[in-house]
């Protein structure tokens, strides 16, 4: 029903003639899985699929991110990365580097990992990008422009997703401690806030469930929340909707969870009374 | 469309397992067993672009800045015609998952008869929490006019991800 949608909106466009839409979404994409662990001897595929209404490029790479304390994933260029992450990039191989695919066409990825001899245990990674190469420069911009004057402005986004590739050399540890909660208010409404603490020598990752004592419904479910080995301590800030943001005040009890994939076993678990 | 898609995915994921486990299998010989993976994915896709429209420039330099709510404030001395948008991205998932989302702070547009612009750019969110449906952010900007500035159409790219954690 969608597609028909686009596919009417294709026509219409195409009868009004001059002026075009931006591209319709050229470029949607799924990958999956959303994280990939490897230690070291066996590799993995990851799935990206062309969810688009029309052929598209993809590029596949690898970047280092680093977790900033708010919780963020800042880009680092190549000449700025450490030796161990210059190791990750250069002991993760993956297969295709680019790949055209018609819409609805999945593509597999192979994802393997060559540990060099003598690497230091622990734990090493980079993040692999999924991203949309554009056609040729947009043409003529959307809307009529007076003829003569004025600029008309288009602008592309090429977009992405990126998920991490783990590879754990040895059998690294790692703990979590949960520390303050608290509520603030942003200029895109509430959030429920905490640090979060880490030590050992390789990241936690799990979810977070805020619940009151008593009540079985938990009030917040996040899942999927990191803490990389670079910070030893992050802050978590969720948005919430306002009536629920409401009910968080009080005595809460938060807990830290392994994913459930790998059985979902406490990690932290913390009673807070949130302001 | 996008169920189809998921459904490729998985039977993706589905040929892969099944290849692991024969590989298993020849090495450990005895049981047969059939597996198939369900694996978490993720989908972006863009829903609308940043637009600020057509504008014709002044004698001094200014400004044309689109909210994240598609909102346009049209700077001193400039006119600004046509519907401006945010650029909006949806993102589908895991319900509860948290994923982070960004791109460039900055992009350089280039014009046709020659000139230069240059936009700032600014996200609705640093991370979103995926409901049943997903979830979305939106892209918006200030937009820097030169006095004067050229007439014709610019055009730039620029930056954007969803990252899982």
């Amino acid at each position: 029903m969608f597609r028909f949608l686009k596919a009417f909106g294709l026509l219409s466009a195409a009868a009004l003639g001059a002026a075009a839409p931006p591209a319709l979404a050229a470029g949607d994409l799924l990958v999956a899985p959303t994280r990939v662990i490897l230690d070291g001897s066996r590799g993995t595929e990851v799935v990206l699929n062309n969810i688009g209404s029309a052929p598209a490029t993809y590029r596949i790479s690898l970047e280092i991110k680093r977790m900033t304390a708010e919780g963020g994933l800042d880009e680092i260029a190549g000449e700025n990365v450490t030796p161990a992450e210059r190791a990750a990039l250069d002991m993760i191989v993956f297969s295709p580097r680019r790949v055209t695919l018609p819409p609805n066409q999945p593509q597999v990825v192979r994802v393997g990992v060559r540990v060099p001899e003598g690497l230091p245990p622990g734990e090493y990674r980079a993040h692999m990008l999924f991203r949309s190469v554009p056609d040729a420069a947009p043409a003529a911009a959307a809307g009529a422009k007076p003829a003569g004057t004025g600029v008309s402005i288009a602008l592309t986004p090429i977009y992405g997703i990126t998920i991490p590739v783990i590879v754990r050399v040895g059998d690294p540890g790692a703990e979590a401690a949960i520390g303050a909660a608290w509520m603030s208010e942003g200029a895109d409404g509430p959030a429920f806030n905490f640090d979060l603490s880490r030590t050992g020598s390789r990241s936690v990752y799990g979810d977070i469930e805020v619940t009151r004592p008593g009540v079985a419904e938990p009030l917040l479910v996040a899942r999927g929340i990191a803490v990389y080995p670079e910070v030893g301590a992050r802050k978590v800030s969720l948005r919430v909707a306002g009536e629920v943001a409401a009910k968080l005040k009080g005595p809460v009890h938060i807990r830290y969870s392994e994913d459930r994939e790998i059985g979902g076993g406490t990690i932290d678990e913390a009673e807070r009374v949130v302001k | 469309m996008q169920k189809s898609g998921m459904k490729r995915a998985l039977l993706g994921a589905a040929i892969a397992a099944l290849a692991m486990n024969a590989h298993a299998a020849q090495a450990a010989s005895a049981t047969g067993t059939a597996t198939a993976r369900i694996l978490r994915q993720i989908t972006l896709t863009k829903t609308s672009d940043l637009q600020y429209a057509t504008i014709i420039s002044g004698a001094t330099a200014s400004t044309v800045a689109v909210s994240t709510a598609g909102a346009a404030t049209c700077g001193a001395g400039l006119t600004c015609t046509g519907t401006t948008t945010a650029g909006s991205f949806n993102v589908q998932g895991t319900s509860g998952a948290v994923v982070l989302v960004g791109g460039d702070s900055s992009v350089t547009l280039n014009g046709s008869l020659g000139g230069t612009m240059s936009s700032t750019l600014t996200y609705s969110a640093p991370n979103i929490t995926l409901g049943a449906s997903g979830g979305s952010f939106q892209v918006g900007g200030t937009l820097s006019v030169g006095a004067n500035q050229a007439s014709g159409d610019y055009s730039g790219t620029f930056n954007v991800t969803a990252n899982y954690q």
